[in-house]
């Protein structure tokens, strides 16, 4: 099979388990971001597979082989640190060699290499220059290009994009696709940072406390969260309470909605509803009524908080599509069952 | 942040001390020194102030020319062989838990504070027919019977490379410490064995720190004159302990200063060199 | 350092002159019953405070305060600049009989009138030291052996020559002392095989003996300026021949070490101290008594027994037994160092020795 094969992949330090029976498939040419809260195992999953740490159990393999043990150097892959890790001592021409000087390559080839990447990250005649001058979207781009040089099966990301600046980081999450659209190489990065997963990725892992919690594109993650814990990691959602009346009927805060059944055999679970889905009516014409307790109005959208018997609901909308309310209006909401999703409980 | 440079003459008052002491006992005492290497020399442990050039007259000759040249060799060889063993040595120790560390950095310092005649003896003992380390190896089948190690070069070698070992590591950890760990990872991922990796990355990243420890080794290997007579013949000893026959037994001190200028001044010289090769190295 | 010392030394002196002057005359009595007296520092000045010492005061009631002198040849540049002002940091001083020479080169010793040291003819000739003219400048002190000194497990006879030293067959074991000036291994070779010291006397007969000497070398295993280091080698057997203090090396071997001092048929090294008195020093009639009390038979033969030196008196005067006498020194004429070249050569004389020995 091509690809990456994560089997049961277990690391433990000490009494602390940071990785637990991971499992995972990340077939050739996919571009995969791992994202979860800090100490969730991300990182120490992509040291495993970077060879840097060895799994306390389990497997991993590449295009078939068994690679559990094979140390980093036999490994042929490409890495971006967060720290970048670029050679000081080292100009960017001979950053971008290392690899190929290494593995013993002619002095023209390299030289003919260096230049291809220098190309394609827009630094051409930069090959010369000490990595200290540069400016800190050079260096990453330098980075990754020096990853790059060998053409590796893997491509592996730890925070890559975390140092540069939230525009630069915009710009350059784009730059990171479209240059592995182009490549067609197995990518994987580790990040914390939802938008970019979401901008970049074809499979977005959401790992917790050393779990896979679900691993599916970044639609299907956004639109049916496997757990409460992924709806609420990824974007904003309002999480509810429900439960099968006598009648078999889901209710939310003791309104029945029309139309929303629980799984076969639950009488509870939680309602994930993501704010844009929730519509404002007039008191009494939606599911539920509550009062308005705080507008915030960002131009583009604006978000309206609503407090229900306790519970606060938030609601984005477009200024067009929204009835005028003011704080302390009552509201009505109205909950249809193909945005709500129910989790398991 | 822009420091403001010092406006009146009480700002300057903080730097009067360090400058007094270092006038005190440094610059007074080295031109004193200067100054009797041109004194005449009278037999008989006296000196009259004079200016005159006999003291360097009588160093300049082929006798001293080789002695002073031993020194170098030595003290170029023993600064060498402690970069060489403490580097890797201290890489793997910034490596280890820190409580490892500090067991570690305990010792060196405590071999630190050995006297140079206590670390004389002892290895004057190890390298001995009677007590030393080749009995152990009689006794383990590998020698026939135990034999001297000292006197000898390789027991005067090991003496001052035991000696400032731990002044090489204690030098090269806090640039070590400092050294990205992710450098050497990013070699390893790159395609490089961990002993490829600290070659080609934590030894170049790290040149600049190593010239200057071998300068510092240098120096201090230099010094050094009783480990060359405890364990070395007299061929083995340096012009040190030549100006230390000179000062204190023969109480010739214009000619003790004379040969004591001309090692520090060899010395800069040395220095010197080497810093403007690495300078050039750098540029090129 | 010394000159601002000095100046306080005066100072105080002063003061103390003046208020004697206006005090009790007995105050100045008790002055001018004390000596300073300038003795080796470390073991000598520590035997002489226990053994010598407070006996003097009891006979002869002049105090005595002794002064641990610095070695080399310190001393004598410190005794020489103070004369030169006037003062005496102390009034006698044991000096080596290079320093006796140099001394004598500048007047810097009181002349000695034996007229007042009746004990004086008890001496042996060569511990009477004369400026050239006769004058005498010094009155030996102590006197003390080093010779042939063997591991008794390594070789089992004693050797019974300094020939020894020569042997092919004694390769890579010798420890000899690393300085021309504490080693005296050139009057050695002239005894042993030139017929003396005199021949030492023109450089080509100096020259001779260290071509001679040179032939030593590849028995030589160590050349110590530390003593501590030979004598645990010898002890050991690493190195197990050499040129030890008699003393000393008697010592250890009465401690159960196999070692033995032997005085080889040419004579063991004798080296000696010389009692002198700085011409500064107000205090010669004190100074006589205690250099006349120090040639008493009876006080060398204490020194002989607590301190290990070998008698400066003739044997016969002495109460020593045998074997007591056998512990520091011997009947066989000893050799004496020819201080006199280390005064007028003694840069050349390194010059060849550093030459001889490193080369």
């Amino acid at each position: 099979m091509s690809g990456l094969a994560l089997q049961n992949v277990v690391k433990e330090f000490g009494a602390f388990r940071a990785v637990n029976n991971v499992d995972l498939t990340v077939p050739h040419g996919t571009f995969v971001c791992m994202l979860g809260p800090s100490g969730c195992g991300k990182t120490t999953l992509l040291r495993m597979i970077a060879g840097l740490d060895l799994p306390t159990g389990g497997a991993i393999r590449l295009d078939g082989e068994d690679i559990t043990r094979l140390p980093t150097h036999k490994r042929n892959l490409g890495m971006v640190f967060q720290s970048l890790a670029l050679f000081p001592h080292l100009t960017v021409g001979e950053n971008i060699a290392y690899p190929l000087r290494i593995r013993g390559a002619a002095k023209e080839d390299q030289k003919k290499r260096v230049d291809e990447l220098l190309a394609m990250i827009h630094l051409s005649g930069y090959a010369d220059r000490p990595v200290a001058k540069l400016s800190g979207g050079q260096r990453q781009r330098v980075a990754i290009a020096r990853a790059l040089s060998i053409s590796p099966k893997l491509f592996l990301l730890d925070e890559p994009l975390s140092a540069l600046d939230a525009k630069l980081r915009e710009a350059m999450q784009v730059e990171l696709r479209q240059l592995q659209q182009k490549l067609g190489i197995t990518t994987i990065v580790v990040t914390h940072d939802q938008r970019e997963a979401m901008t970049m990725a074809d499979t977005v892992v959401v790992m917790s406390g050393g779990e896979i919690r679900q691993a599916a594109s970044p639609i299907e993650i956004y639109r049916r969260p496997a757990d409460s814990f992924v709806a609420d990691f990824i974007g904003q959602t309002n999480l509810l309470e429900v439960q099968a009346d006598s009648a078999g009927r889901a209710e939310v805060l003791g309104q029945a909605i029309p139309g929303l059944a629980l799984p076969a055999g639950a009488n509870k679970g939680t309602l994930s509803v993501r704010p844009e889905d929730v519509h404002l009516t007039a008191p009494g014409a939606g599911a539920l009524t509550g009062k308005v307790t705080f507008v915030r109005d960002l131009g583009g959208t604006i978000e309206t908080f609503v407090d229900i018997a306790g519970h606060q609901i938030v609601a984005v909308s477009t200024p067009r599509a929204r009835p005028d309310v003011t704080v302390g209006q009552e509201v009505g909401i109205a909950l249809t069952p193909d945005v709500c999703v129910v989790l398991k409980k | 942040m822009r420091r403001e440079p010092p406006q009146s003459l009480g700002d300057y008052l903080p730097l009067l001390f360090p400058a007094a002491m270092l006038t005190i006992f440094f610059v007074v005492p080295f031109g004193t020194m200067i100054a009797v290497s041109f004194f005449q020399r009278q037999q008989g442990g006296f000196y009259t102030p004079a200016f005159v050039f006999d003291n360097y007259a009588r160093f300049l000759s082929v006798f001293f020319g080789g002695v002073l040249g031993f020194s170098l060799m030595l003290a170029i060889i023993v600064a060498i062989c402690c970069v060489v063993l403490a580097l890797p040595f201290t890489y793997m120790l910034t490596r280890m838990a820190r409580k490892v560390q500090v067991v570690w950095l305990v010792a060196l310092l405590s071999i630190l504070s050995l006297s140079e005649v206590i670390i004389g003896f002892a290895w004057s003992t190890l390298f001995s027919r009677t007590a030393g380390i080749t009995n152990i190896l009689v006794a383990l089948g590998i020698m026939e019977q135990a034999k001297a190690l000292t006197p000898s070069f390789g027991a005067v070698l090991t003496g001052m490379v035991y000696q400032a070992f731990p002044y090489t590591v204690l030098v090269l950890f806090p640039a070590l410490v400092r050294l990205d760990p992710t450098l050497t990872e990013a070699a390893r991922t790159l395609g490089a064995s961990p002993l490829r990796a600290f070659f080609t990355v934590v030894v170049p990243a790290l040149r600049n720190t190593i010239t200057a420890t071998l300068i510092m080794v240098f120096i201090f290997a230099l010094g050094s004159y009783l480990l060359p007579q405890l364990l070395g013949r007299p061929q083995h000893w340096t012009l040190s302990v030549l100006i230390t026959d000179q000062a204190i037994y023969q109480s010739n001190m214009p000619f003790a200063a004379a040969m004591a200028v001309f090692l520090v001044l060899v010395t800069l010289g040395l220095v010197a060199l080497t810093v403007i090769a690495g300078r050039k190295g750098e540029a090129a | 350092m010394i000159t601002t010392s000095i100046k306080r030394r005066t100072l105080l002196g002063a003061g103390l002159a003046g208020a004697s002057m206006l005090a009790m005359p007995s105050i100045l009595r008790a002055q001018d019953k004390s000596l300073k007296v300038g003795v080796y520092g470390g073991y000598f000045k520590d035997s002489f405070d226990k053994n010598i010492f407070p006996e003097f005061t009891k006979a002869t009631g002049i105090a005595v305060e002794s002064i641990a002198e610095p070695t080399g040849e310190a001393w004598l540049v410190q005794l020489e600049q103070a004369a030169r002002a006037g003062q005496a940091p102390a009034d006698v001083s044991m000096m080596s009989q290079v320093a006796m020479l140099k001394g004598q080169s500048t007047d810097l010793w009181t002349p000695l009138d034996t007229a007042k040291i009746k004990n004086a003819s008890n001496l042996l000739d060569r511990f009477v030291n004369k400026y050239p003219d006769g004058r005498i400048a010094g009155i030996g002190a102590v006197s003390w052996y080093i010779t042939l000194v063997t591991n008794t497990d390594v070789y089992k006879e004693a050797p019974t020559s300094w020939t020894a030293f020569w042997d092919p067959a004694n390769a890579d074991k010798l420890g000899l002392l690393a300085l021309v000036s504490n080693s005296f291994l050139l009057e050695v070779t002239a005894k042993t095989f030139f017929g003396g010291t005199n021949a030492l006397d023109t450089e080509e007969g100096l020259l001779k003996a260290f071509d001679k000497l040179a032939e030593v070398k590849p028995n030589v295993r160590l050349w110590y300026r530390d003593e501590a280091q030979f004598e645990q080698s010898l002890k050991s057997g690493e190195i197990p021949m050499g040129q030890y203090y008699h003393d000393v090396t008697g010592l250890a071997a009465a401690d159960g070490h196999p070692v033995r001092s032997t005085f080889p048929k040419e004579g063991g090294i004798q080296d000696s101290g010389c009692w002198a008195l700085s011409r500064a020093s107000q205090k010669s009639e004190e100074a006589h008594i205690f250099i006349d009390y120090m040639c008493q038979p009876s006080i060398q033969a204490t020194l002989s027994r607590k301190v290990g030196t070998s008698p400066t008196v003739k044997r016969e005067v002495t109460d020593l037994t045998d074997k007591e006498f056998a512990a520091v020194s011997s009947d066989i004429e000893p050799i004496v160092p020819r201080y006199d070249l280390y005064q007028t050569k003694s840069d050349w004389l390194n010059q060849k020795w550093t030459e001889l020995i490193v080369g």
